[in-house]
């Protein structure tokens, strides 16, 4: 833009966000609770990755974290982790998209194969933890 | 009615005089149970005070040229009914994510130049010659794309997407779901055209998934869903670079 242009193009008001718009809509407080649930989530897979380094080192090193503040913190991460979970899970039927016999699949259906898919792994993994810990 | 009256507290911004928005209150005889907001904008421009812009055209929800915020919420003001907020006064606003030219006015440039930016045509690699007959389609064919056609440009996504309102580098959701729409089409071929855009760190990965702005869409268009088929498209072209359609 030419410096005339510039002086005769309309003064506009730029939009500026403010910063509590998180808290103008349900929605919006909403979607930032789900992406901060995140944030504790990682704090504990980065505590996992220091007990599996103490794991490493032999039976005789390895003290896991046991206090009852970390065991409250653990309960509360899986509660993130599970509104997380669902929250991803319930959104499958508008990221997938595919057809069978040339329909297309209802987002519903999606949506709830997700969640069995889940369910089955969920019971797989728990089965292993209980087998391999007896 | 001719007693019932409602307040609409409207957005005035001269560039000229004011050094930011303000708003300004009327009150104005609600005399009938289907004026919408747009009814009582235009009864303000009229019987009050004419210096009030604002755009309109249709009346119909077809254009969608009068999106405001009507409480805080991206709104068609002609499909906002004041039934559904009298006897509380009514705050219409210029739609939120863009500047402001005055009053309830914004400015669109931006829209326009992303909207341009995917090409919201149909690309044909070459022109068959008319001899040749129309394009034909099958219903299943067109259901593929048919909602994302229904977008009417009339950018209440963008005002409901916070993500847009922090980076306004981020293509959007209309923007999105036009893409989507010819990426969709049996008869279109622009899709490497289309996808240096649509890819790009500020295109569709810009996107967290808010989804409001479906929520807002007053033609029942999802572009939260364009934008995230797009994202797995996007990915399956790289993951599997032998399988994208032409």
């Amino acid at each position: 833009m030419s410096a005339t242009e510039a002086q005769s193009a309309p003064r506009v008001y730029p939009w500026r966000m403010p910063v509590n718009w998180w808290t103008r809509s349900r929605h919006y407080f909403w979607y930032i609770v789900r992406e901060f649930t995140a944030v504790p989530l990682a704090l504990w897979l980065l505590w996992l990755l220091v007990e599996i380094r103490r794991a490493g080192d032999g039976p005789a090193h390895y003290a896991p974290h046991s206090s009852l503040a970390f065991v409250v913190f653990s309960v509360i991460v899986l509660l993130f982790s599970l509104y997380h979970s669902f929250t991803f899970l319930s959104l499958a039927g508008s990221i997938l998209h595919f057809k069978l016999m040339d329909r297309p699949v209802s987002s519903n259906l999606i949506v709830l194969s997700q969640f069995a898919m889940w369910a089955v792994a969920s019971g797989v993994i728990g089965f292993f933890l209980v087998w391999l810990g007896r | 009615m001719p007693d019932k009256r409602i307040t609409i507290n409207a957005t005035r911004y001269d560039p000229e005089h004011d050094e930011q928005p303000r708003l300004q209150s009327y009150e104005i005889p609600f005399y009938d149970e289907s004026m919408v907001v747009l009814d009582a904008l235009n009864y303000i421009k009229s019987h009050v005070d004419g210096s009030l812009s604002y755009r309109w055209s249709c009346r119909m929800g077809i254009c969608g040229s009068c999106g405001m915020m009507v409480n805080g919420t991206p709104k068609l003001t002609c499909n906002a009914f004041l039934r559904d907020y009298w006897p509380r006064p009514v705050m219409v606003q210029p739609l939120n994510n863009f500047p402001i030219i005055r009053d309830l006015v914004i400015d669109m440039d931006d829209f326009m130049h992303k909207l341009k930016s995917i090409k919201p045509w149909i690309i044909r690699k070459q022109e068959m010659p008319l001899g040749a007959g129309e394009h034909r389609q099958t219903n299943e064919q067109i259901d593929d794309f048919r909602q994302f056609s229904e977008c009417i440009n009339c950018m209440l996504c963008y005002a409901a997407c916070p993500v847009y309102g922090l980076n306004n580098e981020f293509l959007g959701p209309a923007a999105t779901a036009l893409a989507r729409r010819y990426n969709l089409d049996s008869r279109d071929q622009g899709v490497k055209q289309r996808l240096p855009v649509l890819a790009d760190s500020e295109g569709v990965w810009e996107c967290s998934f808010v989804g409001e702005c479906s929520v807002v869409c007053p033609k029942g268009v999802d572009p939260a869903k364009a934008i995230q088929q797009t994202k797995l498209d996007t990915t399956m072209r790289f993951v599997l670079p032998y399988g994208t359609r032409e």
